[in-house]
């Protein structure tokens, strides 16, 4: 019964988001550490996704069982179990919050297969698409001033390492405040492209069935946030910060801005 | 009654004659006393700093305001007036006004836009005001100062920038961590300069100072003054992971912190910003490490070049301010020059007033028994021809109030009017 697997792999999704939320948090810098608990939801969540996978392949008769979902699933499983290894032999859990973001997204796209629900009402339909859309944009707007206090920082940066005197700097905001600045509102603009992702590709995959995966404006959406999830875990995990930081989230927003043009010029 | 400041700065007297000069508290005391005792002497203000002493009164006509002072002087610290002569400057109504507001805005000051002379000028006032030496004139001119001071601070940036190489750094150190609250400190070596970059940074919060040199005692000594924390010199180097600012006064010959060796201690902070001032000559650090990303190098000329640059600036400044000034003394004399008229036209319109009521008064008798309509017409004739008498006068009055010919035309007023002063 594909139901069966399907159910199991929602399970682990829901144990994965832990892992998320652990990402999260850290992006924030807010409160205690929740790797121990996430780390043990994620190992729960790889047996239950272990399942969910020989299910599918008991019910397809072979495995690995084929088709877009079922790759992607096992996609997943494969770098969690790599990730486990890595963390069992090396303690890397920086890879973590990369990695439990990740993750997460993957299985929840494996997870978006099977009959899918419908809506209850047209409102329904509109509200959850208007509250996808706010969040989407808020988390642009996040990202488009983590890219401006960006470039003053470059800016600031510069007329410190010159050794310019002081007139100019006095108009701009210490370094320590713009490294501040991004990092909140690139933590703030990250947990809402997550959000944003997750309920759009929830209510394309309602809306639509199973094809809402070959839109070109989810595949934007997710390499975008791919993208910011790296910034993320470079900034938390390798120290990326100052310069190189700010040259990034420069770099990632004109991508994210060329990539919706380019999309809607082809339309 | 005229406005006088007699005194001397660091620019008219060497420290030998400033310093025999100074006021004590309780010398100030005892000034003002004796000034308010010295006939023909109204006010009197005693400004007492480590750069000048100066004195400002408001004086009767007839005295010499200058030889009054000079005698108050000498006599007060015992030197010869002649010797003191030499040394002594004066100016008188206008130009003592815009003396008082260029000392108040910190114009006059050795280092130009330095904040501290507003401080002993308010508390050389309040000393005077309690002993009730500043009651009218000086009172006014002194409160107006303060103001001027608040303007200039305001609208031009003359004491914003930094003007010595320890507080330059504290600057940049702001410029790189904005508050400094949780940063911590190093000072390599005990030279004279990091103590005071140090006591500077201590009174902006940093977190931690430590202290490391290569003769303990002299760094036992240091970590004393600036409540600092001793690091053995050959373990420093383990601890700058955990520090945001490096100090270095050491008298090494060669460098003791290579671009290697700060690259490796950057990355082992996950390359959170350093800042390193290096005012030791020869230098401590080798001048590449600027090169590092997140790490930011100050040696004694870079730090040199930007006081330069701000004193520069601060000139720039100090012309826009005495612009202010100027503006300021121009409408403080207006007003002082306006000041009585108002209380004369009062005197005008109501001397006017009685003869009017008193006429009144007079022909109602002999009118008879006038009706409320009757009396109403009277009271509007008589009103309307004592406001057409008055407004001559009092145009002219307004108009040449501010004039020089001003207190000729208030006498000739007073005259015709026969109105009292």
């Amino acid at each position: 019964m594909q139901e069966m697997s399907v159910f199991w792999l929602r399970a682990a999704v829901a144990l994965y988001a832990v892992g998320l939320f652990h990402t999260i948090q850290i992006a924030l810098r807010r409160g205690a550490s929740l790797f121990r608990p996430a780390l043990i939801a994620f190992s729960i969540a790889i047996v239950l996704h272990m399942v969910a996978l020989v299910e599918a392949g008991r019910l397809a008769r072979h495995f690995p069982p084929g088709g877009f979902h079922n790759s992607v699933s096992l996609s997943a499983f494969i770098l969690g179990v790599l990730f486990l290894l890595v963390y069992w032999r090396y303690r890397f859990d920086s890879l973590a919050v990369f990695l439990f973001p990740m993750i997460f997204v993957m299985t929840g796209v494996a997870a978006l297969q099977g009959p899918a629900p419908h809506w209850t009402s047209s409102g329904s339909r509109s509200a959850w698409l208007v509250f996808h859309i706010i969040l989407v944009l808020l988390g642009y707007a996040a990202l488009i001033l983590t890219a401006l206090a960006s470039v003053f920082y470059l800016i600031q940066e510069r007329q410190l390492k010159r050794k310019k005197p002081m007139a100019l700097l006095e108009k701009l905001p210490p370094l320590g405040t713009l490294d501040n600045l991004i990092s909140q509102s690139l933590g703030f603009g990250f947990v809402l492209l997550t959000v944003g992702v997750v309920t759009g590709g929830a209510w394309a995959y309602i809306d639509t069935g199973s094809d809402w995966i070959s839109d070109p404006r989810v595949t934007v959406a997710i390499a975008n946030w791919l993208f910011c999830l790296l910034m993320v875990f470079l900034r938390i995990a390798a120290g990326w910060r100052g310069r190189k930081a700010a040259a990034m989230a420069v770099t990632i927003v004109a991508f994210s801005a060329a990539s919706w043009a380019f999309h809607y010029v082809r339309q | 009654m005229k406005l006088w400041v007699t005194g001397l700065n660091h620019r008219t007297a060497p420290v030998s004659v400033r310093e025999r000069l100074a006021f004590s508290s309780v010398d100030l005391t005892q000034g003002l006393e004796e000034l308010k005792n010295t006939p023909g002497i109204v006010e009197g203000m005693i400004l007492s700093t480590c750069n000048r002493v100066e004195v400002a009164i408001t004086a009767e006509d007839d005295i010499n305001p200058h030889q009054a002072l000079e005698i108050f002087l000498s006599t007060a610290k015992a030197l010869d007036s002649r010797d003191l002569h030499q040394y002594l400057y004066g100016f008188e109504g206008r130009e003592a006004i815009r003396h008082i507001f260029r000392v108040a805005a910190s114009l006059d000051s050795m280092i130009v836009g330095e904040p501290q002379i507003l401080g002993q000028l308010k508390s050389a006032y309040s000393l005077a005001k309690e002993h009730g030496a500043v009651t009218g004139l000086l009172d006014t001119v002194v409160m107006r100062a303060f103001g001027v001071a608040k303007r200039v601070r305001t609208e031009t940036d003359i004491g914003v920038s930094a003007v010595s190489i320890s507080y330059a750094a504290v600057e940049l150190a702001r410029e790189i961590f904005g508050s400094l609250k949780n940063q911590r400190v190093m000072l390599i070596g005990a030279g004279k300069m990091s103590e005071l970059a140090a006591r500077h940074l201590l009174r902006s919060g940093v977190q931690q100072i430590l202290v490391t040199n290569r003769t303990d005692s002299r760094a036992r000594e240091l970590a004393d003054r600036v409540r600092g924390t001793i690091v053995p010199y050959d373990q420093f180097r383990g601890r700058l992971k955990d520090v945001d600012i490096v100090l270095t006064s050491s008298g090494s010959p060669d460098h003791i912190l290579t671009k290697e060796a700060m690259r490796r201690i950057v990355a082992s902070r996950k390359n959170r910003p350093m800042f390193l001032i290096d005012i030791a000559v020869p230098r401590n650090i080798e001048p590449t490490v600027n090169e590092l990303d997140n790490v930011f190098l100050y040696d004694i000329d870079d730090l040199q070049r930007i006081v330069d640059e701000n004193l520069k600036g601060r000139m720039d400044q100090a012309a826009e301010a005495d612009k202010i000034v100027a503006e300021e003394v121009e409408r403080l004399e207006s007003w002082m020059r306006t000041r009585h008229v108002g209380p004369l036209i009062v005197s005008l319109q109501e001397h006017l007033e009685q003869i009017r009521l008193a006429e009144i008064e007079r022909v109602k008798g002999k009118l008879g028994g006038l009706t409320s309509q009757q009396e109403q017409a009277i009271e509007m004739l008589t009103r309307g021809i004592v406001n057409k008498i008055a407004h001559g006068p009092i145009s002219q009055l307004r108009k040449h109030a501010g004039a020089d010919n001003g207190p000729a035309v208030l006498d000739a007023i007073r005259n015709i009017f026969r109105l009292e002063e």
